[in-house]
């Protein structure tokens, strides 16, 4: 199996310089060796299998196919034993520690400056100093290093992240995954377990005297589904008991947080934050910013909520304190430093910029913080154009740069393919700080490089991950099993966030739409193509309506009310089906279907999902063919059709009502009526000659899906009264706009506010108007004409009434259960 | 003598805004010129929150949370600050005995790191508005500043020639407008200029910073008008390591000393800008800005 194994680098893992297999890893090596390489390769299709099944993913930034990528988990872990990490357990506690009191301190005093411990230009020009957070408490409590072990066999420190960690869900996971499908490898191996760790991460989410309302209310704040970690955002916070959040979900006042949910606004005690610290405050920090909370550092620096990590933490993930870590291990600790570091030389002393520009060609130049769109430079990479340019930055701002040494890692058994090759593996580790007491994970995400010679290791740049497996028994017995975590939503429909309950509203709107605009689009079409066939000037005027009723029920005017697209017909057609940049375009209302469908993807099953994707993979495809015929336009159509139809019905068999499912079918309702009312008034209000009247009515009825219905209920041909009657005022008919209107009145008071009031809401009244005003109206009356008139204003007049209460409904309910501003 | 400033911002909405988060920054600090007597914040409509803290430079803030729904909001900011002629003398003293300080020997006094120095220096570094100078503006202010010259002289100098060579254009420029392109255009506002000359000192090694306040645009004596009526001003202060900080401003050629007014100051604009904030809704907005500085 290792026969061919051929170590590259300075230090293997598993073999010493001849070859012997270390004795750490020799139960390792005849578990491997009894399980061969051809189980071993099948192993890897299960675990690459598990990993799908549960959704285990992360995106990746500017690429189409970039979003949900597949987490990718090597068989083999890497092993540590038991006494080289009681010294890593010591160095990183101490770093954490040190870090604490330095924070403390930059934030605080400035003792270490003042007193020439460290340059102020290392703190000062550093991009995650903030200056908004002088004068507050900033304990930090997750710290994680990246470590890699050196030449010397050593374990090194290569970068200490503190801003916002991630990785540690995707840890969990790892172990999780390899207890399930690898359960033969640890034959006579004892591991240290994980679950004492996290019994300790989540005592930190206890909060004091059970939090602030009794009851804590604890948030993951992440950036959204879009952030390249979101799938470990989803998962920590169900791991954790947190509730999952995005900026939209807070708000800011009485110098408190507090989370929008359908019931209102409820007082937030911990934010566990993965938005970059910059993004979390608009109004204080970056104004651009759309994922934080205005406010929100206000109410920080009153004390009323706490976050993990603190803002301003992210001063610490700093190469330029590098070179000045032995001298704070001594200000603060009088203690030396436990772990190596990357040799590092700071540019802004006069001799170490000498050395670095005369060896700029073989050391790697470093930012010392990530602000900048590029902060790591490779000198022997360099072209001589870039080496002068990079030398000319620096003299420009030296104290912004870091030389390191070029440091080879060891390297690791890995799978690749169908053999097991050495690669180069970096570990990072997580530290939990709680008051003064220290905890280390004993385990950590280990990332491995794609290639063979691969310097960066991240998941970024491709490259799978490691369980690691520290040697050595654990503390404690877990009292239960390290379960796996259901995914955990609120129990009750009052608790839902408010950004996902309007997400759900929306989500029934678009969908809604998207089924309407595609069928009118359809039929529009289907009309155009036929009618061409007779000519006769009937025909064009029924089709003129149906084009203008499109127009009007898309909003995408001028439209086909312009004189001039009147001459090229198909290109506005085209048009409004394709064209993302127009507001009301078909592709453009799918966009947004997809957005919503991102946010509500984690309520909806799998088979919901695949089938969105693929009908948007499809349908952005066809959207940029060039000039399609009708016919396959038709097709398309059709087929977007079916699976819009698919996607609802999952839908609506699978949302439950706790999760909200009243969100959607009252988004659902809304935008049926209101489309429904468009339609009505492009074709049934104007007065038309017998024969196109007769067209524009079976037409419609088609589009509304209910030809058959009225049929079977009229038994007639098409007739003016019997379709307004029958799409507007049949109260049997479940496609009525009274029937929606009727279904709107029932379902409102499901939502929490006004349960069981006495009186109406203000977003029922409307609702409640425009029942009594259908109820109330008169088929005849309705019917009306005057002499001369060409509309039938009473119906037009009604049409009009209704859509302004559906409008006012609607905007009352997202200021009672989405904005929550007046409470 | 005692300074009424009156300061009316009002920012008009496209849309009704129900809940509004701002930052202002409208109450002088005091300092060794100036006593804040008192100071008055009037809110149209009347805000739900106010609190008031101490930013990290040691200037005074506001923080306001608007609810009631509106579709103007107004904020008068009314001080009454007092300067003291003592200080004023003592600073004309240092004066004197700055001015035998020279570029070459500041330069030197800069590397000796107590923690005055230490404080100015972040003053120095890069700010978020303004880059690193180009060697044009460098060499700009190099024909000011000489190493075996009195440094006070030559900034004094440099002073005189951006009143000189620049053109006060309202309208030019905006918050984005670029420090090189005011030097190439060679026009701009007291904020401009001030930004311009922060730049340059900043590339000749020295740490200099923006002041925010206020100007008394009418001499009492009946002498000539100053720029900065229609809204806040801004100049500049020069740390001179041994004897502290001196203020100039560029855009009326002169030093500083009984009729600007403080507000606040830090590396630019940006660490002082007298009101930001975040709306719900969207749409947009335009603001009227309004100041009268007097003398009681």
């Amino acid at each position: 199996m290792f026969e061919r194994y051929s170590q590259n680098s300075s230090y293997d893992e598993m073999f010493d310089s001849d070859k012997n297999v270390r004795p750490h890893w020799e139960a390792l090596k005849n578990n491997l060796e009894k399980m061969g390489l051809e189980q071993l390769h099948a192993k890897q299709k299960e675990i690459d299998w598990r990993l799908e099944d549960n959704g285990v993913t992360y995106n990746v930034y500017n690429d189409p196919e970039g979003l949900n990528r597949p987490w990718k988990l090597d068989p083999i872990p890497l092993i540590v034993e038991e006494e080289q990490w009681n010294i890593v357990e010591e160095g990183l506690k101490q770093r954490c520690r040190l870090f604490n009191l330095l924070l403390q301190d930059i934030y605080g005093e400035q003792k270490t400056i003042q007193e020439g411990i460290i340059p102020m230009e290392i703190i000062y020009s550093h991009g995650g100093f903030m200056r908004e957070m002088h004068g507050m408490q900033t304990p930090l409590v997750i710290y994680a290093a990246d470590m890699a072990r050196g030449p010397d066999g050593k374990i090194w420190i290569i970068n200490d992240r503190t801003q916002a960690p991630s990785g540690l869900g995707y840890a969990i996971e790892n172990r999780l995954t390899m207890n399930g499908a690898m359960q033969d490898l640890f034959e006579g191996i004892s591991v240290k377990r994980l679950y004492d760790f996290f019994e300790t991460f989540k005592s930190l989410f206890q909060g004091e005297n059970g939090g602030r309302n009794g009851e804590p209310l604890n948030v993951l704040l992440s950036p959204g589904p879009h952030n390249e970690t979101y799938f470990e955002h989803a998962y920590l916070s169900s791991f954790l008991g947190l509730t999952l959040v995005q900026g939209q979900d807070l708000l800011a006042k009485n110098g408190a947080l507090w989370l929008k949910s359908l019931k209102g606004l409820r007082r937030v005690d911990t934010v566990l934050r993965r938005v970059d610290e910059s993004y979390c405050d608009p109004l204080e920090l970056r104004p651009d910013s759309q994922l934080g909370v205005a406010g929100l550092v206000q109410s920080i620096r009153a004390g009323g909520v706490t976050m993990i990590n603190p803002l301003g933490s992210g001063v610490l993930e700093n190469l330029g304190l590098n070179p000045f870590m032995p001298h704070l291990a001594r200000y603060f600790l009088d203690e030396e430093l436990i772990l190596p570091q990357i040799a590092t030389w700071w540019c802004g002393q006069a001799k170490e910029q000498e050395f670095v520009l005369e060896n700029l060609e073989r050391l790697i130049i470093k930012t010392i913080d990530r602000i900048g769109e590029k902060h790591t430079y490779v000198g022997k990479h360099l072209s001589k154009k870039e080496l002068k340019a990079l030398r000319d930055d620096i003299l420009d701002q030296p104290h912004r740069y870091v030389g390191q040494e070029e440091v080879e890692f060891a390297t690791s058994p890995t799978m690749v393919q169908n053999s097991i090759e050495a690669r180069r593996a970096v570990i990072r580790a997580y530290t939990i700080a709680q008051n003064d007491t220290y905890t280390l994970m004993p385990g950590a995400l280990v990332r491995v490089g794609m290639n063979n010679d691969s310097l960066m290791v991240s998941n970024q740049f491709g490259g799978s991950s490691k369980d690691l497996w520290v040697l050595g028994e654990s503390q404690s017995i877990p009292p239960i099993p390290f379960f796996k975590p259901k995914a955990n939503f609120e129990n009750s429909l009052e608790n839902i966030p408010s950004l996902r309950a309007e997400n759900l509203f929306w989500l029934g709107r678009y969908l809604m739409r998207s089924i309407i605009t595609a069928r009118m689009i359809r039929t529009t079409l289907k009309y155009m193509t036929n009618a061409s066939r007779y000519d006769q000037s009937s025909n064009r005027q029924a089709g003129e309506m149906l084009m203008n009723a499109l127009t009007h029920v898309t909003m995408t005017y001028p439209g086909f009310l312009d004189d001039e697209t009147r001459l090229a017909l198909f290109d506005e057609i085209a048009s409004v089906s394709f064209n993302m940049a127009r507001v009301g375009s078909l592709a453009q209302i799918i966009a947004m279907l997809s957005n919503t469908n991102t946010y509500a993807k984690n309520l909806l099953p799998l088979e919901a999902s695949r089938i969105f994707e693929r009908m948007n993979r499809e349908w952005s495809q066809f959207c940029y063919e060039a000039k399609p015929s009708p016919r396959s336009m038709i097709h398309n159509l059709d087929k977007l059709l079916m699976q819009l139809m698919a996607y609802k019905e999952l839908i609506q068999e699978s949302l439950f009502a706790d999760q909200g499912s009243v969100l959607y079918e009252i988004g659902a309702r809304f935008e049926r009526s209101q489309l429904l009312i468009s339609k009505a008034r492009a074709l049934l209000t104007p007065v038309q000659d017998t024969v196109s009247e007769y067209e524009v009515l079976e037409t419609l009825l088609s589009t509304c899906e209910s030809l058959n219905a009225y049929r079977a209920r009229y038994r007639s041909s098409f007739e003016m009264g019997n379709v307004i009657e029958f799409l507007l005022l049949d109260i049997n008919f479940p496609k009525s706009l009274i029937s929606e209107i009727e279904g709107l009145m029932n379902i409102l008071p499901q939502l929490p506010k006004f349960k069981n009031a006495t009186y109406l809401s203000r977003y029922e009244e409307p609702i409640f108007e425009a029942f009594s005003m259908m109820r109330l109206s008169k088929l005849d009356t309705l019917c009306a004409l005057s002499g001369d008139e060409y509309i039938r204003s009473e119906l037009d007049s009604l049409l009009l009434a209704l859509s302004e209460r559906l409008l006012l409904a609607s905007g009352e309910i997202s200021k009672t259960y989405f904005a929550h501003y007046d409470e | 003598m005692t300074y009424t400033i009156y300061h009316s911002t009002r920012f008009f909405y496209q849309h009704e805004v129900g809940f509004s988060h701002n930052l202002i920054r409208l109450q002088p600090r005091d300092t060794i010129l100036q006593e804040v007597l008192n100071f008055d914040l009037i809110i149209e409509p009347v805000a739900a929150e106010i609190e008031s803290y101490d930013d990290f430079f040691g200037n005074h803030l506001h923080h306001l949370l608007v609810r009631e729904p509106h579709t103007v909001l107004n904020v008068v900011a009314q001080s009454r600050v007092r300067i003291d002629f003592n200080a004023l003398e003592q600073l004309e003293e240092n004066r004197v005995k700055v001015l035998s300080l020279t570029y070459a020997q500041a330069l030197e006094r800069m590397m000796f790191l107590t923690p005055d120095i230490i404080a100015a220096k972040q003053f120095s570094l890069k700010s978020p508005l303004l880059p690193i100078a180009s060697a044009e503006i460098l060499n700009y202010a190099l024909q000011s500043i000489k190493p075996e010259r009195s440094l006070y002289e030559g900034i004094r100098e440099f002073i005189e020639r951006i009143f000189n060579d620049f053109s006060f254009v309202s309208g030019f420029s905006d918050l984005n407008t670029p420090v090189e392109t005011v030097f190439s255009e060679k026009k701009g506002v007291c904020q401009d200029f001030a930004h311009f000359a922060l730049t340059a000192l900043r590339a000749s090694g020295l740490s200099a910073r923006y002041m925010s306040g206020y100007i008394e645009t009418t001499s009492h004596d009946g002498g000539e008008k100053l720029f900065g009526s229609d809204a806040s001003h801004a100049w500049i202060g020069v740390f001179f390591p041994g004897f502290g900080w001196f203020d100039f401003d560029p855009t009326n050629n002169m030093v500083p000393r009984d009729q600007h007014i403080l507000l606040g100051y830090g590396r630019d604009y940006s660490d002082i800008s007298p009101m930001q904030g975040v709306v719900s809704g969207s749409g947009s907005s335009h603001l009227g800005v309004m100041v009268d500085v007097s003398r009681e």
